[in-house]
C-alpha cells in the first residue's frame, strides 16, 4: 500500500493522541478510587449505585432514629423505676400506717411521709426530657400534664401516642401517656394517695374511725400493688423495645456492611488492575512516541543530502 | 532531417523534465495542505515523422498536469465525516448532563436524600424548632438543586441555539465559497481545456469542510458542484448558493430552527428531523433525543414532589393545630401559541394530577371543529369538540378570551420548566404540618364489634369548607339492615368492609364486623397536639411511595434517568469509537491515493533532475552536430 508522508504523522498522532486520553482517564480512576466516574463508564452499575445509596441512606436514617428513640426510652426506663421505687417505699408506709400500736400523731407523721411521697410522685409525673418536652403528656408535651388538686390530680395530656419508624417495616412506640402509667384501669395513684394521706390524718375515735382507717390501708395496699404491677409491665414492654433497638442496630450496622460492600463492588475501582494498566499504557505509549520519532526521521532526503 | 530537429527533440524532453521537476517540486510544498491530492505530469510522445527508412521521433510532449483524484473515495470519507462530526457535537453536549448526572455528591439526588433524613428526624422530634428548621432548609436545598439542574439544562439549550447559529454562519460561507469557485472553475477548464487542479482540490476541500457541519448531497454538472441538504434542499447551484438562517421556531420560541433562502428574500423553515449528519445533525438530535427527554424527567420529578409534599401537608396539622398549607408552589406547564397562528385565542394548562402527568410534551391543534392533542413521545391522539379537557394529569382550558381559528396550534409542556419553578412556599418552621391528622374518626367507647376506622383524608378543597362543631356528624350501624345512618345528607347507605365512605371532602373506610349500634364520629381535629408526629410519619413514608405515574419511587426515577443518561452516553462512545475508525479507515484510503509522500517525490526530483541532465545532453550533441556540418562546408 502506497502511504503518504501525511498518513505517517496523522496515524502516529492519532495513535498517542488515544493512548493519552486511556491514560488520563486510569489517572482520573485512580485519584478518585472509583471505576464509575459518570454513569456511561457502565449504566447498569451507575443506575443500582443509585438504588444501593437510597437503601443505605434509609439505613442511616434508622440508625439515627433508633439513637433517639433509644435515648427517649431510656429516659422514660429509668423514670418508671423511680416511679416503681417510689411506689414499693409507699407500699412500706402503708404497712407501717397498719401498725396497731401506731398513735393518731404517728399517724399524721406519717400523712406527711404520704403527702411527701405524692410530691415525689407528681414531680416523676411531670419529668421533661432534655429538650423540656414532658415525656407522659402524650402530645400536649409542652405542658406539665399533672396538677395537684384537693382530691388527687388533673391530667391535662391527651392519649396521643407517637410511633417513630426504627426499621423498614417497624415503627416503634415512644412514648407512654399519664394515664396509661399513673391510672391504668381506672386506678388513680394521686387519688390514692391524696385519700390516704386524709385518712392518716384523720383521728381513730371511734370503732367506725377505726374500721374506716382499717378498711382505707387495706384499700390504698390494694391499689399500690395494681399500680406497681402496671407500671412493672410498661417497664417491662420498654425493655423489650429497647432490647428490640439492640438486636436492630446490630443488624443495621451488616445492612449497613453489606450496603457498602455492595456499593464499593459496584463504583470501587480494582486498584492493582489500574495501576497495571496505567503501567502497561505508559510502556506502549513510551513505545508510540519512540516509533514516532523514528518512522518520521526516514526521509529520501536526509540521504541525498550532499 | 536536420540537426534542429535534434535540437528541438531535446528541448522538448527538457522542457517535460522542467514541467516534471515544478510539479514534483509544487506537491513537496504542499505535502501537507489540507484537501491538496497530488498532481502528475502526464506526457505523450510528440509522435514520428515517415522518412521512408521508418518513423522517426519527434521528442515528447505534456498532454496535461493532472491530480490524482477519486470521487467515489471522497463522497465516502465527506459522509463518514458527516457521521464522526454528527456523533462528536452530540456527545460533547451529553457528556456534560453525563458528568452533572455522574457527580453523586451533589445533586437532586443527594438533596432529596438529606430532605427525607430531615423528615426522619423530624418524625423524632416534632415539635421541636431545630429538626422543623433543619426540614424546612433542606426544602430549600431540594428545590435549589431542582433549580440548578434546570439552568445547567436549560444552559445547554442555549449553548445549542448559539452553535446552531454560528454552524449555520460557516455553512453560510462555504456555500458561498463553493458557488464562486464553481464559477473560477468553469472559466479555467473553458479557456484551456484542461483541469485546474488546484481549484478543485480548494472545492473539494470546502465540500469535506462542510460535511462537517451538515451533511449533504453533491451532483457534478458541467463542472459545477450542486449541493443540496436535507430532503434535497439545493444549497449551492452553480453560481449561486442558498443562505441558511437559524430562526425562532414557531411552535417553540426558545429553540433556534433552521431555514433556508428559497429565492430572493422568501425562506422555507427545514423539518429538524430531515437534517443529519454533521455537527448541526447532532445538535437537533442532541436536543431532540437526550436534552428535552431529560429536563422533562427533572421536571416530572419536580412536580411530584411539589404535589406530594402539598397533599400531604394538608392532611395535618401544624403547630399551631391549624390544616398543613402547601410547602412547595407547584410549577405550572409552558404554554406556547405557534407564532403563525391567525387567531387570538390563548391557551392555558394547570396540573390537576402530577402522579399522571407524563415526560411528553404536546401539541393542540384546532381544525375549525375540534381540537386535536398530539401527545408527541408516542404519537397518541385524542380528539375534542370543546374544551377544557383533562388529560394526562393535566387540565387544558381555553384563555381569556380571542377567536381560535381553523389551524391555530399551541405547544404544551407540563415538565420542561417545573424543575425551575419548584420553590418552597413555606417560610414559617410553625407551619409544617406534623402533627395529627385534620379531621379525626372515633369510635364510640360503648362500641362492641369489632369494626375500626381508617384516619380519614380530606380534598384539597376542605379547607373552603371545613368540618365545624355544627357539621360533625356520628354514623351509627343498624345490624338488621347492614346500614349505617347518620350522613349530613341522603339516608342511609349499606356497609360494605373496607370500602371508602366519601362525605363532602373527607373519605374514610369502617373496616371489621361492627355491632349493632356501634357508632364512629367524625370531627374536625382539635386537639393542639404539638407533639404529634402522626403526619411527619406519612410525609417521610413518600420515600418509598411509588409517587411517579404510581409505579416508581422518586429514587427509582432518578436511576432510571442515570441508567437511561449512561446507556445513550455509552451508545455515543461505541458509535463514535467505530464511526471515528471507519472514518480513519476511508481518509487512509484516500490519502494512500491522493497523498503526497516525501520519498516518493525525491525520487522524481532524482528522475526528472536526470531527465533534464540527459535532455540538455541531447541538445548539446546536436549543437555540436551542427559545428560539424558548419566545419565542413566551411
Amino acid at each position: 500500500m502506497r502511504i503518504s508522508t501525511n498518513m505517517v504523522y496523522q496515524s502516529g498522532i492519532n495513535q498517542i493522541n488515544d493512548l493519552t486520553s486511556e491514560q488520563n482517564k486510569l489517572q482520573l480512576q485512580i485519584g478518585s478510587m472509583k471505576k464509575i466516574l459518570t454513569p456511561s463508564d457502565d449504566p447498569v452499575a451507575a443506575a443500582s449505585a443509585v438504588q444501593v445509596e437510597q437503601a443505605q441512606s434509609l439505613n442511616t436514617q434508622y440508625t439515627s432514629n433508633r439513637s433517639t428513640v433509644n435515648s427517649q426510652l431510656t429516659n422514660v426506663s429509668s423514670t418508671l423505676s423511680s416511679v416503681s421505687n417510689l411506689i414499693v417505699s409507699i407500699q412500706s408506709t402503708i404497712v407501717t400506717a397498719g401498725n396497731g400500736s401506731y398513735s393518731n400523731s404517728d399517724r399524721a407523721t406519717l400523712a406527711t411521709t404520704i403527702n411527701n411521697q405524692l410530691a415525689q410522685m407528681l414531680g416523676y409525673a411531670n419529668t421533661a426530657d432534655a429538650s423540656g418536652n414532658y415525656i407522659f403528656a402524650g402530645n400536649q408535651n409542652t405542658t406539665a400534664p399533672y396538677q395537684q388538686t384537693s382530691t388527687g390530680a388533673t391530667y391535662s395530656g391527651d392519649s396521643g401516642q407517637n410511633t417513630v419508624q426504627v426499621a423498614t417495616q417497624r415503627y416503634m412506640q415512644v412514648n407512654y401517656t399519664g394515664s396509661q402509667v399513673f391510672s391504668a384501669n381506672g386506678n388513680d395513684v394521686f387519688t390514692t394517695l391524696t385519700n390516704l394521706a386524709k385518712l392518716l390524718n384523720t383521728p381513730v375515735t371511734d370503732q367506725a374511725s377505726q374500721t374506716a382507717l382499717t378498711n382505707g390501708i387495706a384499700a390504698a395496699n390494694a391499689s399500690m400493688s395494681s399500680a406497681l404491677n402496671n407500671v412493672s409491665s410498661i417497664q417491662a414492654s420498654v425493655g423489650a423495645n429497647l432490647n428490640e433497638i439492640a438486636t436492630l442496630n446490630t443488624n443495621g450496622t451488616s445492612t449497613s456492611t453489606q450496603n457498602a460492600a455492595t456499593l464499593s463492588g459496584l463504583q470501587d475501582l480494582d486498584y492493582a488492575q489500574a495501576v497495571s494498566d496505567l503501567s502497561k499504557n505508559t510502556t506502549i505509549l513510551n513505545a508510540a512516541m519512540k516509533s514516532y520519532t523514528t518512522v518520521t526521521s526516514l526521509s529520501l532526503f536526509d540521504i541525498l543530502k550532499g | 532531417m536536420a540537426s534542429s530537429d535534434i535540437l528541438s527533440i531535446g528541448q522538448s524532453a527538457l522542457s517535460a523534465a522542467q514541467a516534471g521537476i515544478s510539479t514534483t517540486g509544487h506537491n513537496i510544498a504542499n505535502a501537507s495542505t489540507a484537501g491538496y491530492s497530488r498532481q502528475i505530469v502526464v506526457q505523450t510522445s510528440a509522435g514520428g515523422i515517415n522518412y521512408g527508412y521508418g518513423f522517426v521521433g519527434q521528442g515528447t510532449q505534456v498532454a496535461s498536469v493532472q491530480r490524482v483524484y477519486n470521487n467515489l473515495l471522497a463522497t465516502q470519507v465527506n459522509a463518514a465525516q458527516s457521521s464522526s462530526s454528527q456523533i462528536n457535537s452530540y456527545s460533547a453536549l451529553m457528556t456534560q448532563i453525563d458528568n452533572m448526572i455522574g457527580t453523586s455528591s451533589s445533586g437532586v439526588s443527594t438533596s432529596l436524600q438529606s430532605f427525607f433524613t430531615s423528615i426522619q428526624g423530624l418524625t423524632t422530634n416534632p415539635n421541636n424548632a431545630a429538626t422543623r428548621q433543619a426540614m424546612l432548609s433542606s426544602a430549600q436545598s431540594l428545590a435549589n438543586s431542582f433549580q440548578n439542574t434546570s439552568s445547567t439544562l436549560s444552559g445547554l439549550n442555549n449553548s445549542v441555539n448559539s452553535q446552531i447559529s454560528s454552524t449555520v454562519t460557516e455553512i453560510n460561507s462555504y456555500a458561498s465559497q463553493i458557488a464562486k469557485l464553481n464559477q473560477a472553475i468553469t472559466v479555467a477548464q473553458s479557456a484551456s481545456g484542461q483541469p485546474a487542479n488546484d481549484l478543485l482540490d480548494q472545492r473539494d476541500q470546502l465540500v469535506a469542510t462542510l460535511s462537517k457541519d451538515v451533511q449533504v448531497s453533491v451532483v457534478s454538472q458541467d463542472g459545477s458542484y450542486n449541493v443540496t441538504i436535507g430532503n434535497g434542499q439545493a444549497l449551492v447551484v452553480g453560481n449561486t448558493s442558498y443562505n441558511l438562517s437559524a430562526v425562532n421556531s414557531a411552535s417553540n420560541p426558545t429553540q433556534l430552527d433552521i431555514a433556508i433562502q428559497t429565492g430572493g428574500s422568501t425562506t422555507n423553515t427545514l423539518n429538524s428531523q430531515t437534517l443529519t449528519g454533521g455537527t448541526l445533525g447532532g445538535l437537533l438530535q442532541f436536543r431532540n433525543q437526550s436534552l428535552g427527554p431529560t429536563q422533562n424527567t427533572f421536571g416530572q420529578m419536580a412536580l411530584v414532589v411539589a404535589q406530594a409534599f402539598n397533599n400531604q401537608q394538608a392532611q395535618g396539622l401544624d403547630l399551631n393545630g391549624n390544616q398543613g398549607t402547601a410547602l412547595f408552589s407547584v410549577p405550572t406547564p409552558t404554554v406556547f401559541a405557534n407564532t403563525d397562528n391567525t387567531g387570538t385565542q390563548g391557551i392555558a394548562a394547570t396540573v390537576s394530577n402530577a402522579d399522571a402527568v407524563t415526560t411528553s410534551d404536546y401539541t393542540l391543534k384546532y381544525d375549525g371543529t375540534n381540537y386535536t392533542l398530539t401527545r408527541q413521545s408516542d404519537g397518541t391522539t385524542s380528539t375534542y369538540s370543546s374544551l377544557p379537557q383533562t388529560v394526562d394529569g393535566l387540565s387544558i382550558s381555553l384563555s381569556g378570551s380571542g377567536t381560535m381559528m381553523a389551524g391555530d396550534s399551541f405547544l404544551i409542556q407540563p415538565t420542561v420548566n417545573a424543575a425551575a419553578g419548584l420553590s418552597v412556599a413555606l417560610t414559617d418552621i410553625n407551619k409544617i404540618a406534623a402533627g395529627g391528622s385534620v379531621v379525626t374518626s372515633t369510635a364510640a367507647s360503648s362500641n362492641t364489634g369489632t369494626a375500626t376506622s381508617s384516619t380519614p383524608t380530606v380534598s384539597s378543597t376542605y379547607s373552603s369548607n371545613p368540618l365545624t362543631t355544627a357539621t360533625a356528624f356520628t354514623l351509627t350501624y343498624n345490624q338488621a339492615s347492614n346500614q349505617l345512618s347518620g350522613f349530613p345528607s341522603g339516608g342511609p347507605q349499606t356497609y360494605v368492609s373496607g370500602s371508602t365512605i366519601t362525605v363532602g371532602n373527607v373519605s374514610f373506610t369502617l373496616s371489621g364486623t361492627p355491632a349493632n349500634g356501634d357508632q364512629f364520629t367524625i370531627a374536625q381535629n382539635t386537639s393542639n397536639a404539638t407533639g404529634s408526629n402522626t403526619n411527619a410519619l406519612a410525609l417521610a413514608a413518600l420515600q418509598t411511595s411509588k409517587l411517579v405515574s404510581g409505579t416508581t419511587t422518586l429514587s427509582d426515577t432518578y436511576a432510571q434517568l442515570v441508567s437511561t443518561v449512561g446507556n445513550q452516553m455509552n451508545q455515543l462512545n461505541i458509535t463514535g469509537a467505530a464511526e471515528t475508525a471507519t472514518l480513519t479507515q476511508l481518509t487512509n484510503t484516500q490519502q494512500s491515493n491522493s497523498g503526497v509522500n516525501m520519498d516518493e517525490e525525491a525520487a522524481n526530483l532524482i528522475r526528472y533532475q536526470q531527465a533534464y541532465q540527459a535532455a540538455g545532453r541531447v541538445m548539446q550533441v546536436a549543437t555540436q552536430l551542427f559545428t560539424t556540418l558548419l566545419g565542413i562546408s566551411g
